[in-house]
C-alpha cells in the first residue's frame, strides 16, 4: 500500500505509515457498527423465533432469514447496499413467518377437521339416542295406552259381564215368578188357589207364589207393584171384592217387610177376565190378582 | 441506382459491419450486463403469486413487487445494473412474499369457517338434548 521512499529520512516515513494507520483506524472507528434497520430485523426474527407454536416450522425459510439478518447486520459503508441488505433480510423474516403461520393454520386445519368428525359422531349419536328414546317412549305411551284400553276393556267387560249376570239373575226370578214381560212391566198372576168364592181373605197354603214375589222385590227394591183384585162374573154383586183381594195381598206383602209406599192397591171387579166363567175352573181362574211390577228407570225393559 | 454493384462498395459494407461489431463489444465490455436472470425470476414469481390471488389477498405486497420490478426495469435501461440486480432480487422476495400471506390467508380463514361451523354443530347438539329431555 504505502511505498516507502528508500531516499527519504527515517522519522519522515515514519510519521507518514503512523498517520495513515491512524486514518484508518479513525475510519474504522468512525464507521456504523450496523446499517439503519437491521436491529429491527433481527427482533423480528427474535419473536419469530421464540413462537413456541412456529419455531420449528419452515426450516428453509427460517435459514435464509437468519443468514438474510446475518449479512444485514454487517457493518456497511456503502449505505444503498446496506439498506438493501435489511430490506432483504425484513422480507425474507416476513416471508419465514408467513410460510411458518400457513403451515401452523394447517396443522391447526387437521386438528379442526377431526374436532368436527367427532362432533359429527356426537350429533349423529344424539340423534341415534333421541330417536331411540323417541321410540322408547312412544313404546312405554303406547303400553300404557294399551293397558288403560285394556283395564278399560276389561271393566267394561267386568261390567259387560256383571250386568249380564244380574239379567240373567233378573231373568231366573222372573221366570221363578212365573211373570210375563210386558210394556208397563212384569205382569204376574197370582191365579186360582188364592181366593175362595166370595173371599178376599187368603186361603192358607196358597201363599208360596207370594213368598216369590216377596224375594224379588227384597232382590230389586227400586221397583215398585201395583196389585189389582179381581173377581169372576158370579162374584160381580158384591162391590168392593176385587178391592179388598188386592189389598189382602198388599198386606200379606206389608207384613213380609215390604215397604207399602211401593205397593198400591185396586179392584178390577170381573170386568177383565182371563177365562170363561161358564165353568167352576173357569172362574176360579177369574178370582185373581195380578201384580204389575215397574220397570224401573233405568234397567231391564 | 445501378445494376451492379462495384466492388469497392462491397468491400466498404464489410469494413461497416465489422466496424459496427467492434464497437457492440466495446459496449458490451464496457457496462455489466443487465439482471435478467433476477429480473426473470421475479417476474416468475409475481405471475404465481397471481395466479394464486395474491391480488385478492396480498394486494399491498404484489403491487409493491411490480413496482419494484418496474424499478429494476428502469435502472437497467439507465444502465444502472447493481441497481436493477437488488430492485429485482427485492421484487422476487415481495412477490414470494405475496404468494406465502395470500396461502396464509387462505388457510385461517378456511380454519376460521371451520372452527365456526363447529361451533355451531356443538351448538345444536348442545341444544338438541335439551329439546328432547
Amino acid at each position: 500500500m504505502i511505498t516507502i521512499n528508500r531516499s527519504g529520512t527515517m522519522p519522515a516515513r515514519t510519521l507518514i505509515a503512523a498517520s495513515v494507520a491512524a486514518l484508518l483506524l479513525a475510519a474504522c472507528a468512525g464507521a456504523p457498527a450496523k446499517p439503519d434497520g437491521a436491529a429491527e430485523a433481527r427482533y423480528k426474527l427474535t419473536q419469530l423465533q421464540a413462537d413456541p407454536n412456529l419455531a420449528s416450522r419452515a426450516p428453509l425459510a427460517m435459514q435464509e432469514a437468519d443468514t438474510a439478518v446475518r449479512v444485514a447486520e454487517q457493518p456497511q459503508d456503502d449505505r444503498e447496499l446496506g439498506a438493501y441488505r435489511v430490506y432483504m433480510a425484513d422480507r425474507k423474516v416476513e416471508l419465514a413467518r408467513a410460510q411458518a403461520e400457513t403451515s401452523f393454520a394447517e396443522d391447526q386445519h387437521a386438528a379442526l377437521r377431526a374436532q368436527r368428525e367427532s362432533a359429527r359422531l356426537n350429533a349423529r349419536t344424539a340423534e341415534a339416542d333421541a330417536a331411540r328414546d323417541q321410540v322408547a317412549m312412544a313404546r312405554a305411551e303406547q303400553r300404557v295406552a294399551t293397558n288403560e284400553a285394556r283395564s278399560e276393556a276389561d271393566a267394561a267387560q267386568l261390567d259387560a259381564a256383571s250386568s249380564q249376570r244380574e239379567t240373567v239373575e233378573l231373568q231366573r226370578q222372573i221366570d221363578a215368578l212365573q211373570a210375563t214381560r210386558t210394556d208397563h212391566g212384569l205382569v204376574l198372576t197370582l191365579g186360582d188357589v188364592l181366593f175362595a168364592s166370595g173371599r178376599a181373605d187368603l186361603r192358607v197354603g196358597a201363599t208360596s207364589n207370594l213368598d216369590r214375589l216377596v224375594t224379588f222385590l227384597n232382590e230389586y227394591p227400586d221397583r215398585t207393584a201395583a196389585i189389582e183384585g179381581y173377581t169372576d162374573s158370579s162374584e160381580g154383586y158384591r162391590p168392593g171384592l176385587s178391592e179388598r183381594r188386592a189389598a189382602s195381598v198388599k198386606s200379606y206383602l206389608t207384613g213380609q217387610g215390604i215397604n207399602a209406599l211401593r205397593l198400591s192397591a185396586s179392584g178390577g171387579g170381573a170386568s177383565d177376565p182371563v177365562a170363561s166363567s161358564d165353568s167352576a175352573a173357569g172362574r176360579q181362574q177369574n178370582r185373581r190378582v195380578e201384580v204389575i211390577i215397574s220397570n224401573p228407570s233405568t234397567t231391564l225393559r | 441506382m445501378t445494376a451492379t454493384l462495384p466492388a469497392h462498395r462491397d468491400a466498404l459494407l464489410r469494413i461497416a459491419v465489422g466496424f459496427t461489431g467492434v464497437l457492440l463489444l466495446a459496449a458490451c465490455a464496457s457496462t455489466p450486463p443487465a439482471p435478467s436472470a433476477s429480473m426473470q425470476a421475479a417476474q416468475r414469481a409475481i405471475s404465481h403469486a397471481e395466479g394464486a390471488e395474491a391480488g385478492r389477498y396480498a394486494p399491498t405486497e404484489l403491487s409493491e413487487a411490480r413496482a419494484k420490478l418496474a424499478s429494476a426495469d428502469t435502472a437497467a435501461a439507465e444502465q444502472k445494473m447493481t441497481m436493477a440486480e437488488r430492485f429485482a432480487e427485492e421484487s422476487r422476495v415481495e412477490a414470494e412474499l405475496a404468494s406465502a400471506k395470500t396461502a396464509d390467508v387462505k388457510a385461517r380463514t378456511m380454519n376460521d369457517e371451520l372452527m365456526r361451523s363447529n361451533g355451531t354443530l356443538s351448538d345444536e347438539m348442545q341444544r338438541n338434548p335439551g329439546d328432547q329431555r
